[in-house]
């Protein structure tokens, strides 16, 4: 830290650059002010190595007293965060992002001290993390549970050899109506649109993301959804403002919380596992139908990841190998109601008593109509559609 | 003069506190607002300044939202006020001075709990499987399920318990200073009950009402709990609207014009209804005041034209 004129040589992708190029500025700049203020002794402490490059990296040694994970809220079994300690020793901390614009803000924002071990990005945001610098290699050797997983859910696009990620969760957006308003049948996410325009109208929720929204008229229509094309994305944010926000009554990500047990809603926009519990707290579940639309519909996958600069990445190691033993596995998959991602779960399920497994597992034939999302220059375009039409469903 | 200097050097705390939390960030915020998104994974970037970000914040598509949260705001505040008002005034002036104590207690007891809960708690009320909903049916007076969560309404009837202490606890003590003298010297110079409050109490507590009427409308209009809470879509407020590019969008440049707008609209809100509170009570203030001139006859107190002589504007 006392030589500031020590040249910095860093490895990146193209695209990559600006961003490192402007934060590491500001991060100067940072740094003088706070030499200023008589603090520099105090950030070079805080600064672990002095640098990312020096982070380290899990060898198999002794695991460290702590973990501190980042991830979803109510994401993981108590069981399993109580029996890691119990077992293995170090203490965990939970704490819990609602996006991963947020995570991969904070991760951002932090540089590498975020002090955050594992994170549990989608998919999708994960090549543009391992670009940024914010992920770190996982050290396969110590992760022989791998072993149980199914290897469907292993390999996916967005890390084809498993260098940063396991997945951790998956599952699809579907919704779920009160037939004793909607009285017909709804397999479609045109018949979603249909009836949130008819017999739901002031009593639709969709969820309150771009992705699930605007998936869905591109699944309606079974067009990639993954599409930039300006024509293709006006026609969206136009039926979308115009035709079906007046119709819509909240944007609710998590209706199995409150929505679906209350009975606020007549149709609603939700993911697998939460439709399931929801379902599972109402009073009257038969009053329910979950429905896995066609013609096409979303998968997306929640992946285990050690972030960049982790300062226990003997124990995050051992935790991602802890969850993936098949009780683990069988307990988290009770716990939260999606598919975990390891081997003959269904048949561990169904002898374990669970309910509602056509919630979780699905078909070879289903599996088919679900596509996972990409993250491109459309993304600016999506969110500016999303506020466009939440605000429409105000006015 | 140095007895003058150690009074000054009380307050740099206060300074000291006011500019690095409150005058840093707004002044940080501003800056965000003439900046805008670089790609997918930036905040915010300045190195291009504009005004295309405000273009966008008074876009008909949020305008919209600020509409709303106006209404919302003026609504709130004018509810919180004929709901407090009555209840400051009985704590000032009809309850026995040994159960104040206890009444105020019974008002801030809210507060020990906190905000999202309280807000919570009135979701499970008011929902359509709610007991309020069950209670109202099997009394006969709803026909169907309670339609209250998710509307405008609800969010309005969130703000106004959320923020009512906020309304009493002022107007409660700027009656209180009023005391009895005053409101005795008007009855017994004829005045009624009616005429005693609105002639004598109600301007005399004046900076209570102020207080209590900018401490709710401020917050509510920034307000974004609520809202989520009990508000839908339909009930949609700017906060909600600042905190989705903060949290979501991570579009701190177009979140932070936002902000400014909002601050500005509730600065020109303030500044308008101080004008229309001038105006109205113009008239008023003129015919309180009476010059006795040396003209014939004797002083008349009375109104209307024979008054219009004596008056000065």
């Amino acid at each position: 830290m006392s030589d500031s004129h020590r040249p910095l040589r860093i490895l990146a992708h193209d695209s990559a650059v600006p961003v490192i190029a402007r934060e590491i500025s500001r991060r100067r700049f940072l740094g003088f002010a706070a030499a200023a203020a008589g603090g520099t002794a105090l950030l070079a402490a805080c600064t672990p190595g002095g640098g990312t490059s020096s982070a380290p990296q899990a060898t198999g040694g002794a695991l460290e007293s702590s973990l501190s994970i980042y991830t979803w809220g109510d994401y993981d079994a108590p069981e399993v965060i109580s029996g890691f300690t119990r077992e293995l020793g170090p203490k965990i901390t939970l704490d819990s992002y609602s996006s991963n614009e947020e995570l991969v803000a904070k991760l951002i924002a932090a540089k590498g001290t975020s002090g955050f071990d594992i994170v549990v990005p989608t998919g999708v945001f994960i090549p543009q993390m391992i670009e940024n610098g914010l992920l770190s290699k996982l050290n396969r050797d110590l992760l022989p549970n791998l072993s149980n997983m199914d290897p469907v859910y292993l390999g996916r696009s967005w890390d084809p050899s498993n260098d940063y990620s396991v997945c951790k969760a998956w599952g699809t957006t579907g919704f779920v109506y009160d037939k004793n308003l909607i009285t017909r049948e709804l397999t479609t996410w045109g018949d979603f649109f249909d009836a949130a325009q008819n017999e739901a109208s002031g009593k639709t929720a969709m969820s309150d993301d771009p992705a699930g929204i605007i998936g869905a008229y591109f699944w309606a229509n079974d067009t990639d959804w993954n599409t930039e094309d300006p024509d293709q994305l006006e026609a969206c944010r136009k039926f979308l403002v115009e035709e079906i926000a007046p119709h819509i009554a909240a944007f609710d990500s998590y209706p199995g919380t409150n929505a679906i047990p209350q009975g606020t809603q007549a149709l609603m926009q939700a993911w697998n596992g939460d439709a399931r519990l929801g379902i599972m707290e109402s009073p009257d579940p038969d009053r329910w139908q979950w429905v896995l639309p066609g013609p096409q519909t979303e998968l997306w996958m929640d992946n285990w990841c050690i972030a960049e600069g982790a300062p226990h990445p003997e124990a995050a190691h051992a935790f991602i190998n802890f969850s993936m033993t098949p009780e683990n596995l069988l307990l988290n998959l009770d716990y939260i109601g999606y598919h975990v991602g390891g081997k003959d779960l269904e048949q561990a399920a169904a002898d374990d008593g669970m309910e509602l497994l056509d919630f979780i597992f699905f078909t070879d034939e289903q599996l088919e109509t679900m596509h996972e999302q990409e993250l491109n220059d459309s993304q600016t375009t999506r969110v500016a559609i999303w506020n466009e039409m939440k605000a429409a469903a105000g006015a | 003069m140095p007895r003058r200097s150690a009074g000054a050097a009380l307050a740099v705390p206060a300074w000291a506190w006011l500019a690095v939390f409150f005058v840093a960030p707004v002044a940080m915020v501003v800056w965000f607002s003439f900046g805008y998104k670089p790609g997918i994974f930036g905040t915010h970037a300045n190195d291009i300044l504009s005004l295309d970000r405000y273009i966008e914040a008074l876009s008909p598509t949020f305008f919209a939202t600020f509409l709303n949260t106006l209404w919302v705001g003026v609504v709130g505040t004018v509810l919180c006020f004929l709901i407090g008002a009555p209840v400051a005034y009985w704590m000032a002036f009809k309850v026995r001075p040994q159960r104040r104590g206890l009444l105020i207690a019974l008002v801030l007891i809210p507060f020990w709990t906190n905000f999202l809960v309280r807000t919570i708690g009135w979701q499970v009320i008011i929902a359509p499987e709610g007991w309020l909903s069950t209670a109202l049916q099997s009394a006969g007076i709803l026909n169907g399920p309670l339609d209250l969560l998710y509307t405008r309404a609800a969010v309005l009837l969130g703000v106004t318990y959320n923020y009512l202490p906020l309304m009493i606890l002022p107007l409660f003590v700027a009656f209180d200073r009023v005391g009895p003298a005053l409101r005795e010297a008007s009855k017994d110079l004829g005045a009624g009950k009616v005429t005693t409050f609105f002639r004598v109490t109600l301007p005399l507590s004046r900076p209570g009402v102020i207080a209590g009427v900018l401490l709710v409308f401020i917050p509510l209009m920034g307000d974004y709990i609520t809202a989520t809470v009990l508000g839908g879509a339909k009930g949609n407020m700017v906060g909600q609207l600042v905190a989705s590019q903060f949290q979501t969008a991570q579009n701190w440049a177009l979140g932070s014009a936002m902000a400014v707008v909002l601050m500005l609209v509730i600065a020109l809100s303030i500044g308008v209804a101080a004008l229309l509170l001038w105006l109205v009570a113009l008239p008023f203030r003129s015919r309180t005041r009476l010059v006795l001139g040396p003209a014939a006859g004797g002083p008349s107190t009375g109104s209307g034209t024979g008054a219009a002589t004596e008056v000065s504007a």
